[in-house]
């Protein structure tokens, strides 16, 4: 197959070259289509869309170009070789058609000769034969020589056209092939072979029919052959020769050739040819080389006669001339199809991709927010209805944005409604609780309301039950002619009002326009004011009527749900405000009353305490007076009895001294006096004053005062009340034992104890002795006395010492009671 | 010399028990029933000692006593506070305005008299 391998290399440079050239027209065009594109949609945007762009025309190309190749490589093939068939039939024929005339030549030489030969017996005269053979030559002009030779192999006599006859030479031939042959096969041709080196001869040998008939034997010129030959025309360049069954040239247009005795059983379709003479199965090739070594379209014919063969050669450079400018014109049809198809390509993408293009970008402008952008195309096709849709879509888009942004003005209207509502209710409610002032509060509450609310006045009412009235308590933006005609109008609960209306409903009312009314106490007034329209909301508290808040505005019209709602809210909270206002009016006038009160009982406590001290002090005076002999000696019964007068008389003075203690205590009165003391001089005045009243009892006291204790500062005759309470305690509810005082400072403390060895105190009673008026509840403390104050104003008086006091005790052992205060104690500002 | 105690004393009990308690003791004695008179005997009669109740009709013994010590010889007479008990407490308030001793009503005369005597040593 080496011929369609040549063909296929052919065509693949052929189509290498088409390539390369609408390589360079495709970059060519390439290149003026991408300045066009930057161009027309700038820089930036190009990578995405020239990708597509060269997708289509790529396809599109190859599309087209591909069928192209196809159905041309297909055309070229069958061209190709039905005309190579064709050419070597036509060549065949020619060949067969020398080879029949050779083959004719040759048979009508041996049928003349055989006849020759065949017509005289062996032993017939030689000029019979000379006779004969003359007649051989005059009739066959290709024999130039013919001869006899005997049975027994002499040469008998040779006539020639070019030597002298000769007769009986007696040349003996026997052992020649032209004898040996012929007499075995009856007919010998011998190979070609040339006289004077220019003209091919060829001997045929034939034996008479008799067995022992000679041998006759004729030189045959065949240069007839080669007329034959040069005869055959094929194609220009195309040649037929002959060669014998050795492969050898016996003829060829070219004689020169054949004198060289060329042999060409070398060439291989020769060889091959020469092997089919034997063996009918093996193919010759039709393309071959000649010895030139040209390419050829090759065929043949066998002379079967003599086992030549006649072969026409033709160039295949002209043999497939023909079918070479039939592919060339189908290469240039191709080339154009495709440099058509690129073209078509091209425009046909760039008609794909520019609306593509532009719906991407008009997109894109959408996408961006420019809803007014159109997309322009009009391809009649799915990509200008996606691009309608598009419009469609950013027309739909504007229209919403549109209402959008309508709603999103009316919401924030709304809002900054709502926002300065509430700020006005911040406001007020702020106002509410920094200030008490009723009339500002309401005042302030009303113009927020009226401001809010569009309305031109308004006018704030408080009820007053016991009356049943509307008092007007505050006013906004009514006149001083309109506010007398309201005062003058005793309004009350009953009258046909809206203000009466909306209270008794318990429900706002709102006139949206006044002309409209016609029995309206204060119509006239007000549409003298020029009102038109009003809302009369009531102020309720839990139910009960505390006023109405009213506005009123110069124009028709309804106020609207929204507001009627924010002057609810207005209206609840000047209700709160009226109520806070009553409610801190009445917690003022009992707070004054309950400082009066205090006041009362204060002066009442220092006087009584004045009262009841003064003859006191003129009773215990003088009974200390007299017992001192200061108005005579008297007799020790009378000094006795003087004795118990002063004892109880003390006792009442205590009694005194301590509710005062403890009232002024109550009232936050009791102030230290902060001093410098010391506590061992403390505790010696406790004891020496309580000396002689356990001695009474026999019970011993037992000091225990800690060395080097510091000078302390505080109240010194409180500490001494304090002390001097828990030793008189422990004296009183003790019988037997004893009672152990001891002192000391530790870490800037004072702390002090009293012991004794009385009943006890049951626990549940500890916690409860320093609470006023409480005592041990017991027969012994019933029995003992006491105001049960006095551990109550220990307690105080330590605690305003900032310190502390307890008691230890266990029931039928005694107690302990202890107290701590600091070394140095610091005025604690009057509280209890 | 027998030294002169000058009383302000509005309630007559009270007068007269410091009257016989300090008679008897041998001092001479001068007797205002009230702020006022008080200021001015002390100012005419230049006692050796003022007793001065606080609870005083007209001038309270605060102003008497002050008013007293801006008088120039009486800027050292020993002055000793009578008072209630129920403006006890106030002792601060009476060396404030001038006092050099408290006695508490109700008053022990025999305290009072100790009183007394530490300040008059020579009597």
């Amino acid at each position: 197959m080496s011929n369609a391998g040549q063909l296929l290399r052919w065509c693949e440079c052929q189509f290498t070259r088409l390539v390369g050239l609408l390589g360079r027209v495709r970059d060519d065009a390439g290149r003026a289509i991408r300045a066009y594109w930057q161009r027309v949609r700038g820089p930036k945007s190009g990578q995405r869309s020239r990708s597509l762009f060269r997708k289509y025309a790529i396809l599109l190309v190859a599309l087209v170009g591909g069928s192209l190749v196809i159905s041309t490589s297909i055309e070229m093939y069958y061209s190709y070789w039905q005309s190579r068939d064709a050419l070597s039939a036509v060549q065949r024929e020619k060949a067969l058609g020398a080879a029949a005339v050779i083959e004719q030549f040759v048979k009508e030489i041996e049928n003349q000769v055989g006849w020759a030969a065949g017509f005289l017996p062996a032993g017939s005269g030689i000029d019979q034969r000379r006779y004969d053979f003359l007649r051989l030559l005059r009739q066959a002009q290709a024999i130039t020589e013919v001869s006899y030779i005997d049975p027994e192999g002499r040469e008998q006599i040779k006539v020639s056209r070019l030597t002298m006859d000769t007769a009986a030479s007696g040349a003996d031939l026997s052992q020649e092939p032209k004898f040996t042959q012929a007499r075995t096969n009856k007919r010998y041709f011998s190979p070609v072979y040339f006289r004077k080196e220019s003209e091919p001869y060829l001997t045929l040998a034939m034996a008479g029919a008799a067995r022992s008939a000679g041998v006759t034997v004729a030189e045959v010129n065949l240069k007839f052959i080669w007329d034959v030959i040069s005869r055959i025309q094929v194609g220009k360049a195309g040649v037929a020769y002959v060669v014998d069954d050795r492969g050898l040239l016996i003829a060829h247009p070219d004689i020169g050739v054949v004198l060289r005795k060329t042999d060409l059983s070398g060439l291989s379709h020769v060889a091959f040819a020469l092997n089919r003479l034997r063996d009918p199965g093996i193919k010759v090739p039709a393309i071959s080389r000649d010895r030139t070594g040209r390419e050829v379209l090759t065929a043949f014919a066998p002379i079967a006669t003599l086992g030549w063969l006649v072969f026409v050669d033709l160039p295949l450079t002209e043999a497939l001339q023909p079918v070479y400018a039939a592919l060339e014109r189908s290469a240039f049809v191709l080339a154009a199809g495709l440099l058509f198809a690129a073209l078509v390509g091209v425009w046909l993408a760039r008609r794909m991709v520019v609306p593509i293009r532009a719906l991407a970008t008009g997109a894109a402008r959408i996408g961006g927010g420019d809803l007014d952008h159109r997309i322009d195309i009009r391809s009649r096709d799915e990509v200008q209805r996606l691009a309608d849709s598009f419009n469609d879509m950013g027309g739909r888009l504007k229209e919403s944005y549109a209402t959008l942004e309508h709603k999103v003005a009316d919401r924030t209207r709304e809002l900054s409604e709502a926002l300065s509502q509430l700020r006005a209710l911040i406001d007020v409610s702020q106002a509410i609780n920094s200030t008490l002032d009723l009339q500002a509060l309401l005042e302030a509450i009303l113009a927020h309301a009226c401001r809010l609310a569009d309305a031109a006045g308004g006018a704030i009412y408080t009820f007053e039950e016991s009356t049943e009235e509307f008092n007007l308590a505050a006013a906004y933006g009514m006149s001083q002619e309109l506010v007398e005609a309201v005062r003058k109008a005793h309004r009350r609960l009953h009258d046909d009002s809206p203000l009466s209306h909306c209270v008794l409903k318990r429900s706002a009312i709102e006139i949206t326009d006044l002309a409209s009314k016609s029995a309206y106490q204060m119509r006239d007034s007000l549409m003298r004011a020029d009102v038109r329209a009003l809302l009369a909301v009531p102020l309720l508290r839990e139910d009960a009527i505390v006023g109405a808040l009213m506005v009123r505005r110069a124009h028709a019209g309804t106020f609207g749900n929204s507001m009627i709602d924010l002057m609810q809210s207005f209206a609840s909270q000047s209700a709160l405000a009226i109520q806070n206002a009553r409610l801190f009016q009445e917690i003022e006038d009992k707070s004054r009353q309950l400082e009066t009160a205090s006041q009362h009982k204060s002066q009442f406590l220092a006087n009584m305490s004045h009262e009841l001290r003064t003859p006191l002090n003129a009773i215990l005076g003088y009974n200390e007076l007299m017992q001192d002999g200061l108005y005579g000696e008297l007799p020790s019964k009378t000094k006795e009895v003087l004795g118990r007068m002063e004892k109880n008389g003390k006792h009442l003075l205590g009694l005194i001294n301590d509710v005062l203690d403890l009232s002024k205590i109550e009232a936050g009165q009791l102030a230290l006096s902060l001093e410098k003391y010391s506590m061992q001089d403390i505790v010696h005045t406790v004891v020496s004053a309580t000396e002689s009243l356990a001695a009474a009892k026999q019970l011993p006291l037992n000091v225990e005062i800690a060395d080097g204790m510091p000078n302390g500062r505080g109240d010194e005759r409180r500490l001494t009340q304090v002390l001097l309470n828990l030793v008189g305690n422990a004296i009183k509810f003790t019988d037997e034992g004893a009672i152990r005082i001891a002192a000391r400072a530790n870490n800037g403390i004072f702390a002090v104890e009293v012991a004794d060895t009385g009943p006890g105190i049951p626990e549940a009673e500890r916690g409860r002795i320093f609470e006023e008026f409480h005592q041990v509840d017991n027969s012994n403390t019933k029995k003992k006395g006491g105001t049960g104050l006095g551990l109550a104003i220990a307690k105080r008086i330590i605690e305003l010492h900032r310190g502390r006091i307890w008691v230890e005790s266990q029931v039928g052992r005694g107690s302990t009671f202890h107290f701590e205060v600091p070394v140095r104690a610091e005025q604690r500002g009057g509280a209890a | 010399m027998t030294k002169r105690i000058l009383i302000i004393e509005d309630q007559e009990d009270n007068r007269a028990i410091m009257r016989d308690l300090l008679s008897t003791a041998g001092y001479a004695l001068i007797e205002a029933v009230d702020g006022e008179e008080g200021v001015r005997l002390a100012r005419s009669e230049r006692p050796d000692l003022i007793l001065m109740d606080i609870q005083l009709p007209v001038l309270d013994g605060y102003e008497a006593t002050r008013r007293i010590r801006a008088i120039a010889d009486l800027k050292s007479v020993p002055i000793i506070a009578v008072t209630s008990y129920a403006l006890s407490g106030d002792e601060a308030k009476t060396r404030e305005a001038g006092c050099d001793s408290y006695v508490a009503k109700p008053f022990s005369p025999r305290e009072l008299l100790a009183k007394v005597r530490a300040l008059l040593p020579s009597g």
